[in-house]
């Protein structure tokens, strides 16, 4: 079984490997923490302590799923707060974690709600022993609006909170930010601006995830009625990359330290995550839908991902692909790619005939006798709408041209995609 | 013993459907629709199913096929939209049947009425027979207006879906409550009335419009050498008591079957889930040329059934029974407390004046010498399986249509 260095330091402190548990209902109690370090993961962020003032009140039920098809937890609703252990046993859990797993990374996940609050909590989170801090500054259905995403989208807020914290504490940093916000960077530079070392991101998005077609309104239902809330899970990782790709390529936050979350399931989706810039990652939905065991895939996945890449030190994968994400503007136009069919694989079912009709130039035709498609090139405009909806993948990037008056030589063009099908 | 006989296996959830449907891949022009000899388009309802339209998908069914949920169950779906379809190509096919119970099962469940009584046409039409031929027929008339007649001699409706096909595979309530969709939209079913015995076919004939003979295959051929010998019975007859009594009877200690069709693999596997420890089955047909369908043979052989595939009997003395094989020099003695015959079926239409040839008419079609008199089901030359009988039945009645003239509004 292969065996290769996963270790990677963020913010000053060394992680055996990337892979934590994000502040959830996952990470709730030392129990907890103590399997999923049993089980792989390289550190935990414990679930958010909030002030000994702050009640949670939970409601019942409080998660709802987005299906598609045969697919469960295509995305998951969230309607659950912070920590509702009292402080005391909280510190203690942290506390006792740290002194049974001093090589693993314990985080504490932290919310107040007025600066004497997030003083006070940063400087009980360390002296119970957290090698770091994370200020959750985005957990979208709190029940006061002086906590959570109402003061995330503020980046006056952000600041006084985070220079609130490094006040209570000196450990290292992290502000965890909302994606429900247009731009992240101005949050992300106030929380900088406010002692922060890096940056969690992101948090879970507001959503509706279900209307209930009888009682007509949301799910979960909570004695009939219902609330917007947080949205996680595989549908939301193409939000959490491109708010990552825009802190990372943000001037100024080139060098960013950055923790990833959202919709991590498997090794492909962490090294996604990393390649865009995040030297940690989060996990809890998938972890909610499978358990802590889904860690070992991912670190497995990872360590012969890093061989095939002929890496052997992690940091050196972190945001390698910031570079070729680029505007829109600055692509190359200049040529199109037809797609090409192999006739091996076609099982004749007509989705790309189906498809390139109603969705994109009516650039196939159906022989309806020897059920096979043909591309007319010149109609073609090389979308690849047809190699998406094909499901045997039979159809690749086939010859390249220049169009008509271009510069360029098709033979350097590169389209094709070395991903799984 | 009979919890196995009387239990159908477990059908999809709304989940597992779900994940079935997903496979589909959607086709353009889809083989499967075009297999189906009923003309059911299983493109159409799966695709409804795929986005949770399960009424849709009903009525994409129903509007086609009378008897949507039994064809759910019993059609060789391997011979014909399975085997067109395209999924083929990456792994194995949809299970459509499965999808089809799924949805017949869910529009059982809403309690959904799809097929509606057309406005009436003044004019009626006698049924002889209520299996699944005269029942499609029925409700294919009804649809256009007709007032329908059906004659059944027995003491239910259904024919050899009633008295025929096991109960696991085909439950009785479903048969049940595809009888009684038909006759909530208007159908008269006369029980245990003989044509030719009850009523004269001179008076059917008089008192209706047209008169149609639906009468299928009813009895069990024999060989000569096994009649009169009292360890022998026919496939029909089993089925029959069997089904009727929901599997409380008499048990053999041991049986053979004769016959290598679906009858025979039903005769088999019903006497090992009512608890016979040993069956065994001898057929004309080798394995590479067998007449039942996989399933079926599938379903038997999970059953722990002995087959001897490519044997003939050669000779009987009692309970004893000693077989050839066609090819191979070999011959094989077995003693048993039973013996079922299951080499085929034929037609008694006695008394009601029709010519048939080897229990088929003599030409295509559905017209007799008299044009008052229609055939259709079993007697109606080509396949002999119920989704081949429902399509008959339409045809039948649209010729009727066409003919009698019906609802010129149509």
């Amino acid at each position: 079984m292969i065996n290769k260095d996963l270790s990677i330091d963020f913010m000053g402190v060394h992680f055996e490997n990337p892979f934590c548990l994000s502040s959830s209902p996952v990470g709730n109690c030392y129990d907890m923490c103590a399997k999923a370090f049993d089980e792989g993961w390289g550190g935990i962020v414990f679930k958010t302590i909030g002030p000994e003032h702050f009640k949670v009140d939970e409601v019942s039920p409080r998660f709802d799923e987005l299906t598609k098809e045969g697919t469960p937890f295509v995305g998951f609703k969230n309607m659950e707060q912070i920590a509702e252990h009292p402080l005391d046993e909280n510190l203690a859990d942290l506390k006792k974690l740290k002194q049974n797993y001093p090589d693993k990374v314990v985080i504490a996940s932290i919310m107040g709600t007025n600066e004497e609050d997030w003083v006070e909590l940063a400087r009980l989170v360390e002296e119970a022993g957290a090698d770091m801090i994370e200020m959750n500054l985005s957990c979208p259905q709190m029940t006061s609006h002086e906590m959570g995403s109402d003061v995330g989208t503020n980046p006056k807020l952000v600041q006084k909170y985070c220079e609130a914290v490094k006040r209570g504490s000196s450990l290292p940093m992290m502000a965890k930010m909302t994606p429900n916000i247009t731009d992240m960077v101005p949050a992300a530079k106030a929380a900088l601006a406010g002692g922060a070392d890096g940056i969690a991101t992101i948090n879970t998005v507001k959503s509706i995830s279900n209307v209930d077609l009888e009682k007509k309104t949301a799910l979960p239902i909570v004695n009939g009625k219902s609330s917007v809330s947080g949205f996680s899970g595989k549908a939301v990782k193409p939000i959490a990359l491109r708010f990552i790709q825009q802190l990372r390529v943000a001037a100024g936050l080139e060098q960013l330290p950055i923790s990833g979350i959202g919709g991590i399931e498997t090794w492909e989706d962490a090294v996604e995550f990393i390649l865009m810039g995040s030297t940690t990652l989060q996990v809890t939905t998938s972890v909610m839908q499978y358990g802590y065991r889904i860690v070992e895939d991912m670190k497995n996945g990872l360590m012969h991902y890093m061989e095939e890449q002929g890496v052997d030190h992690l940091a050196d994968l972190v945001g390698l692909a910031n570079k070729n994400i680029v505007p829109a503007e600055d692509l190359d136009r200049n040529y199109k790619v037809y797609p090409e069919i192999d006739w091996d694989k076609c099982i004749g079912c007509g989705r790309c005939f189906i498809s390139c009709y109603d969705g994109a130039h009516q650039a196939i035709s159906w022989d309806d006798k020897i059920r096979r498609p043909t591309i007319d090139t010149s109609k073609c405009v090389g979308c690849h709408l047809c190699a998406l909806v094909c499901p045997v993948g039979a159809i690749h990037p086939g010859k390249i041209v220049m169009k008509p008056g271009r510069e360029g030589d098709p033979e350097k063009v590169d389209v094709v995609s070395q991903r799984l099908h | 013993m009979t919890k196995k006989y009387q239990t159908e296996a477990p059908g999809y959830t709304m989940t597992t459907v779900m994940e079935e449907a997903a496979r589909c891949l959607l086709c353009h022009d889809a083989p499967c629709s075009q297999a189906c000899p009923a003309h059911t388009d299983p493109a159409k309802f799966i695709r409804s199913v795929r986005f949770r339209n399960i009424k849709g998908a009903a009525e994409t069914i129903r509007e086609n096929n009378a008897l949507g949920a039994i064809c759910a169950r019993v059609c060789p779906t391997e011979k014909y939209c399975e085997l067109a379809c395209s999924r083929s190509g990456i792994d194995v096919p949809i299970d459509i049947g499965g999808i089809q119970r799924y949805v017949t099962d869910f529009e059982q469940a809403a309690d959904m009425h799809i097929l509606k009584k057309g406005n009436s046409n003044g004019m009626n039409v006698a049924i002889i027979g209520s299996g699944p031929s005269g029942l499609q027929a029925a409700v294919t008339l009804l649809e256009k207006g007709y007032g329908v007649d059906l004659y059944e001699r027995q003491a239910k409706a259904g024919g050899y879906l009633t008295y025929g096909i096991p109960e696991y595979r085909l439950p009785s309530n479903i048969v049940d409550y595809e009888i009684k969709r038909i006759t909530d939209m208007g159908a008269n079913i006369h029980l245990n009335t003989t044509i030719g015995e009850d009523i004269t076919m001179d008076q059917l004939k008089a008192d209706n419009d047209a008169v149609i003979v639906a009468i299928g295959a009813s009895e069990s051929k024999v060989l000569p050498m096994f009649e009169n010998n009292d360890a022998v019975e026919t496939a029909v007859s089993f089925l029959a008591r069997t089904k009727d009594a929901q599997g409380n009877i008499d048990l053999p200690k041991d049986a053979i079957v004769i016959g290598g069709g679906d009858v025979a693999m039903d005769v088999v596997t019903t006497l090992k889930k009512l608890g016979v420890k040993h069956v065994t089955d001898a057929a004309y047909e080798e394995f590479d040329e067998f007449r039942a369908s996989k399933k079926e043979l599938a379903g038997a052989e999970a059953e722990g059934v002995t087959i001897l595939d490519g044997y003939i009997p050669d000779s009987i003395d009692g309970h004893t029974v000693t077989f050839k094989h066609r090819h191979m020099n070999s011959k094989l003695t077995i003693e048993a407390d039973k013996i079922i015959l299951a080499i085929g079926q034929t037609v008694n239409a006695n008394n009601l004046g029709i010519r048939l040839e080897h229990g088929e008419s003599p030409s295509a079609g559905y017209k007799t010498r008299d044009e008052k008199v229609f055939i259709t089901g079993d007697i109606a030359q080509g396949d002999k399986t119920v989704v081949y009988a429902v399509q008959k039945g339409k045809e039948v009645a649209d010729e009727i249509d066409s003919i009698l003239g019906g609802n010129h509004n149509d």
